[in-house]
């Protein structure tokens, strides 16, 4: 039955759009990202065309209907057992990403996953999520996504590579010339899926390759201990954190657990508290770097030679470390005695990490320093790794493409990735895929080495498939559906396990039978598998912990060698932090979320510090060509202050030109010269202007706070000085209203209270605000034209310091969302009062009552409400309708919307508190979905008229205060002002 | 007898017109012909405000003004009721912290509802009290009428004044320096 | 006895009207230019107008059927070209009414050539206006909520609080009280046209002249009635500015939250509208040859009047600065700094040099009897009003407190085509006034003329004896 469906839709689908791609508006339909259409929408009739287009392409008239699974799912206890209609289920699942698994929370409404939130149960969720995973159910439901098996480029269906798949694995014999290539596999059964496979084919082979990887961080353990490990950082328990170009609290790591465990230390309540120190140095401005009480900006081929003549410093590993060569200015040199003296006065209390990024020896030498101050076991621990040899990669796929070459692999089975696009450029990976005479790829969509593939397989999404996955330590979770696949697609495991003939062919029976299998004893088995699924957290899967020794010889002989040269200047490859390694390149969401630090939407640009653009002679916006390694690109600039100088980074996953409508020809590909010798960072960029400008999408383009005190910050001397400096801060005379204010004492009033001092502006909030409110994206044109559409945003201000301030900045980020002023300057000017108070204090915004004059968004000193300049929402497909929140409006054009501290969610739980018969609802019980997603719990919501609630006592803090409180706006949301714990034999004089 | 004149038995007579051709004739002659006189029932048509013709003729004082306040009065009043029932009444919002009624926003609206009502009474209560519009009236039967929006004075002695004769009226008003005058039929 | 034009003594007459026309002189050169064959020139004319207009009508339709978006506005800076235009045009508005009302109420014989000239201009430019007050919403096809309807969709009211509410009762009295005035004024002439018309031309005319037969009694009531709506116009016309000010003053944006913004809109838009007079009236005076009725004295006098209020306006921008400065406040200061020297600062600086400065000039009597230049100067005088209210939104809004949000605005060509497409509308209104209906108040000036010879004949005679 299935089956015929998939035919009809299938063929129907691709009938239609091989005849579409024949007419030229669709091909230059094509060839525009989506946001251009935003634009587009101006022209009614090209879009509507579009529209009926798409209608006839796509078989999805049936999707919108209920597609619960059918194998037996259990929801979490937040959910109900029996299905109520319009009730949301919750289930638990986990998300795969690098490699490792994060425990999530699914939001189920009726049958479509709508809302991910992180599960509370999960060692490295803790409830809170990534932008990354957050935006994944807007991937779910992709139109764009691949539909339909393709043979050779041309419609096919399941079937009839079944039949295909049955005939060819009995020729694959011993499977000489046999390749599978994957991600770095942390699920435990394809792992068994893969053991089987290679058992029935001893000659094949199992790549595995990931874009960005932890590769030497894992060399660096092998390195250092001579044996795989995995560390883990427990930030929580260290005063004194160095970070060698490691963005723990962003990209660098899995963000949620750094910055729950790091925020936990930064937390002060009173002047007595204690706070930690974070050094941080790094070429490119990330959000640790953001967060650092020191940040040294140094290009990260610098970092060995520094580590070196710290550990010198520190007398660690003896004095025959040497670096020949680089730059040792006195700075560097007044910098390595402070860290070192600070280090050794906090011994068993400090934390050295070393970023993804720095060779295997850095991370030795970290972990050498770590040993000497005592900190294993205290602020580092190990555990054993699932694997018990490391195998670089890099290794792994240059052999691979190497036999491509050779003509030695005759079936190559890809297991998404998109090597075709990811493989370092020496490689020439796509002209070898050429050569191979069998290549099966399964893959979300229709990319890069999709089209270059025999066969292309339409991948089941992990929201709507069985698996498994384990996180760093090894907890092990079970990914389970939300609903069934909408293209029919199917698992990585599933397809192994046809190719090996394995025992059980349907991913539940796979993930299932495995489990069932290691828990043992039927029924026991059956109740830990319900349980697992429940709280989506395996039991007992977790590794022990390890305390291995170093071999300090090892360490100095790799450390050894010259700095890199300082001639040529360096670029640095990033993972970007909206389109990760270019697999969300379709994702909207996350194209439109801004770069944390320069604020750059719907592009990658070549980072610059200023010193650097003038030694260049560019300026913001100009396009440059990088060449190394016999290889070129283009990329326009963007200055950024408190960049390395002599260094470039740029953000990979860029330039995808096979992609769906929104990443296509997205920014510029990093790929083309990123080289298996120059895969991290490379010092050998030559780099010339070219002719022509290019416009860069910034949310925010003044950087300066122009004195004003909107983020009120102070030293953690001056405030244990000062506890009240930021209430101080302002001066103004008493704040007297014309007529008596209005009377809020009763009942629940809502508040809010964000803690600056821990907020690291890693976006998470925006996308979950994004996600859980139906906000639309504009696109690249209309941002320009300053007219995004977030309700909650990130600001992001440079406080200079030093003798540079322009060089070399601090940087504060501050969210800002509807204050829900008592006085709301707002409603006084709106003409129909469309926006008015509730008794709770919501400053409530009626949109069909609104006409649109946007006198209230010229009249809020916040500048947070938003305007629908065009229809946002015309014209979404279907498919896509399906990851709205039911319980929020979708706004039409001409009318104003804006933060509504998630009503829906208010109602939601005074509704369950009536029906529970309690008076009361608890605090905490209703969380903002900025607040539950918020990884470092920055943002603190309830009701501050009950005085013990978290809220109220936080409102009561010293750090507390309100922006522009001198406009007597009274807002109900709050801040705590922002410290910072510098070294004073580091210190500067300090503006902010 | 039987020598009554059919013509002038159902003709009925409205009054007689004089012309002038100067302002100020019109003016004399209208301040003799009603002080000395003692005529009455008169009207003078001029193509703008003649001065001095009102008491030269008799028309009292024109009572619009009073109209006016009145209506005036009642945009005041209503405006304010309008403003407290919507705010404090009918729709009670919390709208910036603000009571739901307060005087010192309102003047505004106040004023303008007070001055459009005035407005409408000055224009309609002219109108109403001029009994326009008034598509036809005898004295349009004269020969000269269009004269009078042009550069022509007449004055009008009606047929319902108790010293009313056709022949002696006309005569006093030729004697008054009137150019011509003619009697016109109702 | 002797005509009026006769005995009308010369140094008496040079005054107001030359050529010492008899009142049927008067009536036959204002009636011909309505009663006269149309001119193929006049069809041109309104054949481009008319087409200007119709630019006008595309570029809404756009704007409804497509969104705000097709105009350059945006986060933050919500208004731009929709409420300048607005206030640009409002604030032309304003002469008519003033000429009719306070110079009536002040005894200036010389403005009853004008007044009715000067009030089709305002009624015109009013319309223009309310165009943009309803286009700029984004919901346009719902503005009617801003009026207390009780409507049914939500049974709720408009928040009288808002000044926007207080600008459609402000607006919409005026034009409706501004059209009383005129037609009002109307009807005499109107009685006159009826009066002269041979073809079927006099049932209209007499239809729209409601019988007026100027019977003593008519007059009494008239004048009673003009008297009054002269009163009322006088605080209205005020009013409206100073309200359409309040949009902005009662915000608290710096730059807006001024209290000196209701004079000072109020001596804007006389300045304004007097200098559309001034453009309006040399063409018109020319065209139809009506120079002897509207003589180099009133111009002279609208310039005079120019040269006061432009005067008046540059003190309110010197005033403006002195209190950012002295308030201390670090918002209000920068702002002012921002207009002057920030990426506005053209826009700044066209302001000021068109209306502070290009004024001054007519200190000069040679230079404000000089038609030619007083016609430059005049529409030099709009334009930088134009830019004094784009100046006073934009780059109040473009940067406010939060720096984070500062932006910038840039105007799409639907934004100046809309705009374009206003005076289209304009100017098509106007060539429909002067082809059907009397642009001279012909009465007014009859009793003016009159009673001057009466008094100069009492005068006389007083000498002879």
């Amino acid at each position: 039955m299935i089956q015929i469906q998939t035919k009809q839709s299938g063929k129907q689908y691709w009938r239609s759009l091989d005849q579409l791609s024949h007419t030229g508006e669709f091909k230059d339909w094509l060839h525009r990202e989506f946001p251009a259409n935003a634009s587009e929408m101006l022209d009614g009739t090209s879009r509507r065309n579009l529209l009926k287009l798409m209608a006839a392409s796509m078989g999805l008239a049936g999707l919108t209907a209920c597609r619960r699974p059918v194998e037996k799912i259990l929801p979490n206890v937040r959910g109900v057992e029996d299905y109520i209609p319009g009730k949301p289920f919750f289930y638990s699942t986990v998300f795969t990403q690098g490699g490792t698994g994060m425990g999530l929370l699914v939001e189920v409404n009726d049958g479509r996953p709508t809302k991910i939130e992180g599960n509370p149960d999960h060692p490295y969720s803790l409830g809170a999520a990534t932008g990354y995973q957050q935006a994944s159910v807007l991937g779910l439901y992709d139109p764009d996504r691949a539909r339909i098996p393709m043979t050779g480029g041309n419609p096919s269906e399941w079937k009839a590579f079944d039949d295909f798949a049955k005939d060819h694995s009995t020729k694959l014999g011993t499977g000489e010339g046999l390749r599978f290539l994957s991600d770095r596999i942390c699920s435990p059964s394809l792992l068994a899926v893969k053991a089987a496979a290679l058992a029935k084919y001893p000659g094949a082979k199992w790549v595995e390759y990931n874009a960005v990887t932890h590769d030497e961080t894992a060399a660096g353990g092998q390195l250092a201990f001579g044996q795989p490990v995995i560390t883990r950082h427990k930030f929580d328990k260290a005063d004194v954190i160095l970070s060698l170009d490691d963005d723990f609290l962003g990209l660098d790591a899995n963000t949620v657990l750094p910055q729950k465990e790091f925020s936990r230390r930064r937390r002060v309540t009173s002047a007595k508290d204690e706070m930690n120190r974070l050094y941080v140095i790094e070429s490119q401005y990330s959000v640790t770097g953001a967060m650092a009480d020191h940040r040294l900006r140094m290009r990260s081929s610098d970092v060995k030679g520094f580590v070196a003549d710290l550990a010198a410093e520190l007398k660690v590993g003896g004095n025959e470390l040497q670096i020949v060569g680089g730059n040792r200015d006195a700075k560097r040199t007044k910098w390595i005695k402070a860290i070192a003296k600070d280090l050794t006065e906090h011994k068993g209390k400090c934390l050295v990490v070393a970023g993804p990024r720095q060779p295997a020896a850095v991370h030795a030498m970290a972990h050498l320093i770590n040993q000497a101050l005592g900190n294993v076991g205290e602020t580092v621990v190990f555990f054993k790794s699932a694997a018990d040899t490391v195998r670089p990669q890099l290794d792994a796929i240059k052999e691979l493409a190497a036999d491509m070459a050779g003509g030695k692999v005759s079936t190559l089975v890809m297991l998404g990735g998109n090597p075709a696009y990811t493989a370092p450029a020496d490689l020439e990976f796509a002209a070898n895929l050429k050569k191979v005479p069998l290549s099966i790829y399964l893959g979300l969509e229709v990319d890069e080495t999709a089209v270059l593939s025999k066969w292309s397989l339409p991948e089941a999404h992990y929201l709507e498939s069985w698996s498994d996955a384990t996180a760093p330590d090894g907890t092990a979770s079970v990914q389970q559906p939300m609903i069934q696949p909408l293209y029919f697609g199917r698992t990585a495991a599933e397809l192994v396990a046809q190719l090996a003939g394995y025992k059980d062919q349907r991913a539940y029976d796979i993930v299932r039978n495995y489990w069932i299998a290691k828990f043992g004893g039927k029924d026991e088995a059956e109740k830990t598998w319900r349980k697992s699924l429940h709280d989506g957290v395996i039991p007992g899967a977790a590794q022990a912990e390890i305390k291995p020794t170093i071999d300090v010889k090892k360490i100095n002989g790799a450390i050894q060698g010259a700095a890199a040269a300082t001639d040529a200047l360096e670029v640095v490859f990033v993972q970007s932090a909206s389109v990760y390694d270019g697999r969300f390149a379709n994702n909207g969401w996350l194209q439109e979320a801004p770069e944390p630090m320069n604020k750059l939407t719907w592009d990658n640009a070549a980072l610059l510090s200023p010193a650097t653009a003038k030694k260049l002679g560019v300026a913001q916006g100009d396009v440059i060509s990088i060449e190394r390694a016999g290889r070129g690109m283009q990329a326009p600039v963007l200055i950024q202050p408190g960049q390395a100088d002599d260094s470039i980074s740029i953000a990979l996953g860029y330039g995808r030109v096979e992609c769906g409508r929104v990443g296509k020809n997205v920014g510029e590909n990093a790929y083309r010269i990123r080289t298996t010798d120059g895969f991290r960072f490379a010092a050998d960029a030559r780099v010339r202007k070219v002719a022509g400008t290019y416009p860069l999408a910034q949310t925010q383009e003044h950087g300066s706070m122009e004195g004003r005190p909107l983020v009120r910050e102070a030293n953690l001397e001056e405030f244990r000085k000062e506890p009240k400096f930021a209430q101080e801060m302002v001066e103004h005379g008493p704040l007297v209203a014309l007529y008596p204010d209005h009377d809020y004492s009763k009942g629940y009033q809502w508040g809010m209270s964000i803690d600056l001092n821990v907020c690291s502006g890693c976006n998470a909030c925006v996308i979950a605000c994004q996600s859980e409110n139906n906000i639309p994206i504009v696109g690249k044109d209309q941002v320009i034209k300053g007219r995004e559409m977030h309700w909650i945003r990130m600001d992001r201000y440079y406080s200079g310091t030093g003798e540079h301030p322009d060089e070399d900045p601090q940087v504060v980020t501050q969210p800002v969302t509807c204050m829900q002023c008592e006085t709301a300057p707002c409603e006084n000017v709106c003409p129909v009062a469309a926006t008015t108070h509730s008794p709770e204090g919501l400053n409530d915004m009626a949109y069909n009552r609104c006409v649109g004059t946007r006198y209230c968004s010229n009249n809020c000193p916040y500048k947070v409400r938003r305007f629908n300049f065009l229809a946002w929402n015309y014209g979404t497909e279907e498919v896509q309708k399906m990851h709205y929140n039911p319980n929020v409006t979708v706004r039409m054009r001409g009318v104003m919307e804006k933060c509504t501290y998630c009503v829906q969610r208010i109602q939601e739980k005074k509704i369950l508190a009536k029906r529970e018969g309690r008076r009361l609802i608890k605090d905490g019980e209703i969380q903002t979905a900025c607040q539950q997603t918020c990884p470092a719990d920055a943002i603190v919501f309830g009701n501050i008229n009950d005085a013990e609630s978290r809220v109220a006592k936080l409102k009561g803090q010293t750090r507390d205060y309100s922006m522009l409180e001198e406009l007597n706006t009274k807002p109900r949301t709050t801040y705590l002002a922002k410290l910072r714990n510098p070294n004073e034999e580091l210190a500067e004089k300090h503006n902010g | 007898m039987e020598t009554t004149t059919p013509q002038t038995v159902d003709k009925a007579i409205y009054g007689v017109v004089a012309e002038f051709d100067l302002p100020e004739k019109l003016v004399a002659a209208g301040r003799k012909i009603h002080h000395d006189y003692g005529y009455t029932k008169l009207d003078a048509l001029s193509p703008f405000p003649v001065h001095g013709i009102d008491d030269a003729i008799g028309v009292p004082r024109s009572i619009l003004g009073y109209m006016v306040f009145c209506t005036g009065a009642v945009g005041f009043a209503g405006a304010i009721a309008l403003i407290y029932y919507a705010g404090a009444i009918s729709y009670k919002l919390v709208i910036g912290g603000k009571p739901f009624f307060a005087f010192e926003p309102s003047i505004p609206i106040i004023f303008e509802c007070t001055v459009l009502l005035s407005a409408f009474m000055a224009v309609f209560g002219m109108f109403g009290l001029n009994k326009l519009p008034q598509l036809y009236h005898p004295t349009m039967n004269y020969a000269g009428f269009p004269g009078v929006t042009n550069d022509r004075f007449l004055l009008v002695v009606e047929a319902t004044d108790p010293k009313f004769d056709i022949v002696d009226t006309q005569r006093l008003l030729e004697s008054l320096g009137a150019k011509k005058t003619e009697v016109v039929e109702a | 006895m002797a005509d009026l034009a006769t005995r009308q003594d010369p140094h008496v007459r040079a005054r107001l009207v030359e050529g010492n026309p008899s009142l049927g002189q008067l009536t036959e050169t204002v009636s011909k230019i309505v009663e006269s064959r149309t001119q193929y020139s006049w069809y041109i004319a309104i054949g481009v107008t008319g087409s200007i207009t119709g630019i006008l009508g595309m570029m809404l339709a756009y704007l409804v059927s497509t969104g705000i978006g097709v105009w350059g506005n945006n986060q933050p800076v919500g208004w731009a070209w929709d409420i300048t235009n607005f206030v640009f045009w409002i604030g032309i508005g304003h002469a008519g009414t003033l000429i009719s009302a306070i110079l009536f109420l002040f005894r200036q014989k010389w403005r009853t050539s004008i007044n009715r000239f000067a009030e089709a201009m305002t009624l015109f430019a009013v319309a223009c206006a309310g165009i943009f007050p309803l286009f700029h919403t984004g919901r346009p096809w719902r503005a009617y909520w801003l009026f207390p309807i009780p409507n049914t969709d939500l049974y709720m009211w408009p928040n009288f609080r808002s000044p926007l509410v207080w600008d459609v009762f402000a607006v919409s009295t005026y034009a409706t009280v501004s059209a009383l005035f005129w037609y009002v004024g109307l009807v005499p002439d109107l009685a006159t046209l009826r009066d002269r018309a041979k073809n079927f031309s006099k049932y209209v005319y007499g239809a729209l002249s409601l019988g007026w037969r100027g019977s003593a009694r008519h007059w009494r009531n008239y004048e009673a009635a003009y008297m009054i709506l002269a009163g009322l116009s006088t605080p209205l016309v005020l009013s409206v500015h100073t309200i359409v000010s309040f949009d902005f003053a009662a915000s608290i944006i710096p730059g807006w939250h001024t209290t000196i913004f209701p004079p000072y809109f109020v001596a804007g838009a006389i300045f304004s509208g007097f200098a559309m007079v001034v453009t309006l009236m040399v063409i018109a005076r020319w065209v139809f040859n009506v120079e002897h009725l509207v003589t180099i004295k009133h111009l002279e006098n609208m310039c005079k009047i120019m040269l006061a209020t432009g005067t008046v306006v540059g003190y309110a921008y010197a005033t403006e600065f002195f209190i950012a400065w002295y308030s201390g406040n670090p918002y209000e200061r920068f702002v002012f700094i921002n207009r002057a020297f920030g990426p506005y600062w053209w826009a700044y600086w066209s302001m000021v040099s068109c209306n502070v400065i290009s004024p001054q000039f007519f200190w000069f009597k040679k230079l404000r009897t000089n038609i030619p230049f007083m016609f430059f100067i005049s529409i030099v005088v709009n334009i930088g009003m134009w830019f004094e209210r784009f100046v006073i939104i934009a780059t109040s809004l473009h940067r406010d407190f939060l720096p984070s949000s500062w932006g910038y605005f840039r105007p799409t060509a639907v934004d100046m085509l809309t705009f374009f497409g206003t005076f289209g509308l304009f100017l098509t209104l106007f060539l429909l006034f002067v082809r059907f209906l009397p642009m001279i108040a012909v009465s007014e000036v009859k009793g003016m003329v009159a009673t001057d010879a009466m008094h100069d004949a009492h005068h006389a005679e007083a000498v002879k004896h």
